[in-house]
């Protein structure tokens, strides 16, 4: 190849790059805007109506002590836990599709959000937990079941097929464990059950949103480091292999990171149907690069998880439900679309 | 089949006179000859072990039987009335029955559960028709549908909420003789049908293409499977609540026994689909000291390592 060639191939592949640099700014940028928007939003509205004024005058912990407390303890904790699950979420999901290159990968079929509400079930009726021990239980039920999954899945390397029907299986498991325990319960307990097989974020505050935040960002570094071997392995394990990426280590080890991040997120607010299905497709949709949209995943899964938090909290379903029942009805027939699509491209 | 029968009635005899008070087989047959009144054996045996006995027969039947035609009318080993969502659409149907209509009684909500396992059986059937492995995913995302509007008639119906929390886990307890009574025709109805199919599921066992060859009519077999599918497990959701996993486990195990004739495996799945609930149930009984598992959990609790293991089959994946 010649030099002048070279020098054409060099700044074309610049272009492009800068041109997907700026798509990916733009989208999360979006994004960004939409969670800012449904916070203001989440921010005004409610029981005791605010002003915009006093709206930033609570922010700010200036004015009315009554507009104070409802800013800063009731509204602003709800924003910024729906913001941090959501966003460890959308990155979570957008690591599973990524290194399991399906695009059905997400916690919600794999079985390990069952696994972490079935670990937070059994923490409040069998040991009576609550706070952060029982986010510790949670977490603990999400890791063991992903282990467990992980380990039957196995078989001559990770077959995604396997690990979605083994997960399914877990996920049965897990339910009719979890359909016991409500049974089992007192009235009053039963309704909290019933809250974390839903997945609701609206008691996350405190010493446990301050866990989950930190959690979240420590992970999402460990995340950036290990980032870098996204690109090969979304062209091939081979490919990968040439590239010079250790597959399975590298595979393991984003894999474990995401499992962390789930059992997280899950363990502050249950799992949350769905948002780590939806946010990174429709993230991968808005970059459209073929990569992994690790970024754009989990702003996406914030402003997904917020906006469904605004329509559940003030009852646009007829009633105040827990967010999870809105990103359901919103995951599950994007899902039942994927497969529907996912068919006729096969045949 | 004989080892079969034989199962079936040692299970019943064991769900007879096992449980927090153990009773010995001899009492047990003179409580159901000879009752005395007031005689605390024979009142525990007649009122309480007789009913969910029943029920367990009667529900065991229809999912063992809904499972094996699921599973042959799919050409799939990864069916089940619970996997495939029509549980939970029967679930759905019901709660909504007890919310909007106020109706608690089997009876009355059965015909919503068949409604519900109706519209979900179209949706999957639909949406997942080609491999096994997308058909049990097709079936999960309808029950992941399904699941939050049955947590919103939840949130806004105590009465629905506490009907369904003691029904959703699969439980043979709490339902009369009379329930069974009113409810046996349509899993007659369901048998009959699925009896008249199993020919027809053989050779539809050999392909589309083949069947039709052989001169059967693919899709009408397939309209009356799925009739037969939904009365049988509608009804035995409405018996005994959205018990997954036994309609998995039924057929799998009847091939074992009997091969691939499904004449055979209709015959062994009608007499192991109650051996294996009713032995769920009786282990249920037993684990905890003072507490007991209900049914459906016991059948989940057998029921996952099997599912686990058809899937890392390797006729499933394909590689």
């Amino acid at each position: 190849m010649s030099a002048p060639a070279t020098a054409t191939t060099v700044s074309t592949v610049a272009e492009l790059r800068a041109v997907r640099r700026r798509r990916q700014t733009l989208v999360v940028s979006g994004m960004v805007l939409v969670v800012l928007v449904a916070g203001t939003v989440a921010l005004l509205i409610g029981a005791a109506g605010l002003t915009p004024g006093q709206a930033i005058g609570g922010v700010l912990g200036l004015g009315d002590k009554g507009d104070v407390f409802v800013v800063q303890k009731l509204r602003l904790p709800r924003i910024e836990a729906a913001v941090v699950i959501g966003a460890a979420f959308g990155l979570a999901g957008a690591l599973f599709q990524s290194t399991l290159r399906n695009p059905l990968a997400s916690p919600d079929i794999l079985g390990i959000s069952t696994g972490a509400s079935l670990g937070a079930v059994l923490g409040v009726l069998v040991l009576g937990l609550s706070g952060v021990a029982l986010s510790g239980m949670a977490f603990t039920g999400a890791a063991v079941v992903a282990l467990a999954i992980w380990l039957l899945a196995w078989r001559r390397g990770l077959h995604s097929i396997r690990f979605v029907l083994v997960g399914v299986g877990f996920a049965y498991l897990g339910s009719s464990l979890i359909a016991w325990a409500l049974a089992r319960a007192q009235e009053h307990e039963a309704a909290a059950v019933l809250t974390w097989t839903v997945g609701s974020i609206s008691d996350v505050r405190g010493e446990q949103l301050t866990l989950v935040a930190v959690g979240t960002l420590v992970l999402s570094a460990a995340v950036a480091v290990v980032s870098r071997t996204q690109g090969p392995l979304a062209l091939g394990d081979d490919n990968a292999r040439a590239l010079g990426v250790h597959v399975d280590a590298a595979r393991v080890g984003t894999l474990l990171l995401a499992v962390a991040l789930v059992a997280l997120a899950t363990s502050a607010s249950g799992p949350i149907a769905f948002v780590a299905l939806v946010a990174p497709a429709i993230a991968r949709r808005l970059v459209n690069d073929g990569g992994a949209a690790l970024v754009a995943s989990a702003v996406t899964g914030a402003a997904l998880t917020l906006v469904a938090d605004v329509v559940a909290q003030h009852g646009l379903l007829g009633v105040a439900a827990p967010v999870g029942v809105v990103t359901g009805l919103v995951g599950a027939p994007y899902l039942l679309w994927l497969l529907a699509t996912n068919e006729k491209r096969s045949r | 089949m004989l080892a079969a029968v034989v199962a079936l009635v040692l299970v019943v005899l064991a769900s007879l006179a096992l449980g927090v008070r153990d009773i010995n087989p001899a009492e047990v047959w003179r409580a159901l000859t000879a009752p005395v009144a007031g005689f605390m054996d024979h009142d525990v045996v007649l009122e309480q072990r007789l009913p969910r006995t029943v029920v367990g027969l009667a529900a065991g039947v229809a999912l063992g039987m809904a499972g094996t035609l699921i599973q042959g009318v799919t050409r799939n080993p990864i069916a089940d009335p619970g996997l495939l969502g029509l549980n939970s659409g029967a679930s759905l149907a019901v709660v909504c029955a007890v919310w909007l209509l106020g109706i608690t009684s089997p009876i009355g909500y059965v015909w919503f559960a068949f409604l519900g396992a109706a519209v979900a059986a179209a949706i999957v059937f639909s949406v997942g028709r080609g491999q096994p492995v997308r058909l049990a995913l097709v079936g999960a995302a309808v029950t992941a549908l399904i699941t939050p509007l049955i947590t919103l008639v939840l949130l806004r119906d105590q009465q629905a909420f506490n009907l369904y929390r003691f029904w959703s886990v699969g439980s043979l307890t709490g339902r009369g003789l009379d329930t069974v009574t009113a409810l046996w025709p349509f899993i007659v109805v369901g048998l009959v049908l699925a009896a008249g199919l199993a020919h027809r599921l053989n050779m539809l066992a050999l392909g589309d293409d083949v069947a039709t060859a052989l001169g059967q009519r693919v899709g009408t077999t397939r309209v009356l499977a799925a009739i037969a599918i939904v009365l049988l497990a509608g009804t035995a959701t409405s018996l005994a609540g959205p018990i997954a996993l036994v309609g998995l486990v039924v057929p799998h195990t009847a091939r074992r026994l009997v091969g691939t004739d499904y004449r055979w495996i209709m015959a062994i799945g009608a007499l192991l689909g109650p051996v294996m609930l009713l032995s769920a149930d009786v282990l249920g009984r037993l684990v905890l000291p003072r507490s007991e598992l209900e049914a459906g959990v016991v059948a989940a609790l057998l029921g996952a390592p099997v599912l686990v293991a058809v899937a890392r089959g390797r006729n499933v994946v394909g590689a």
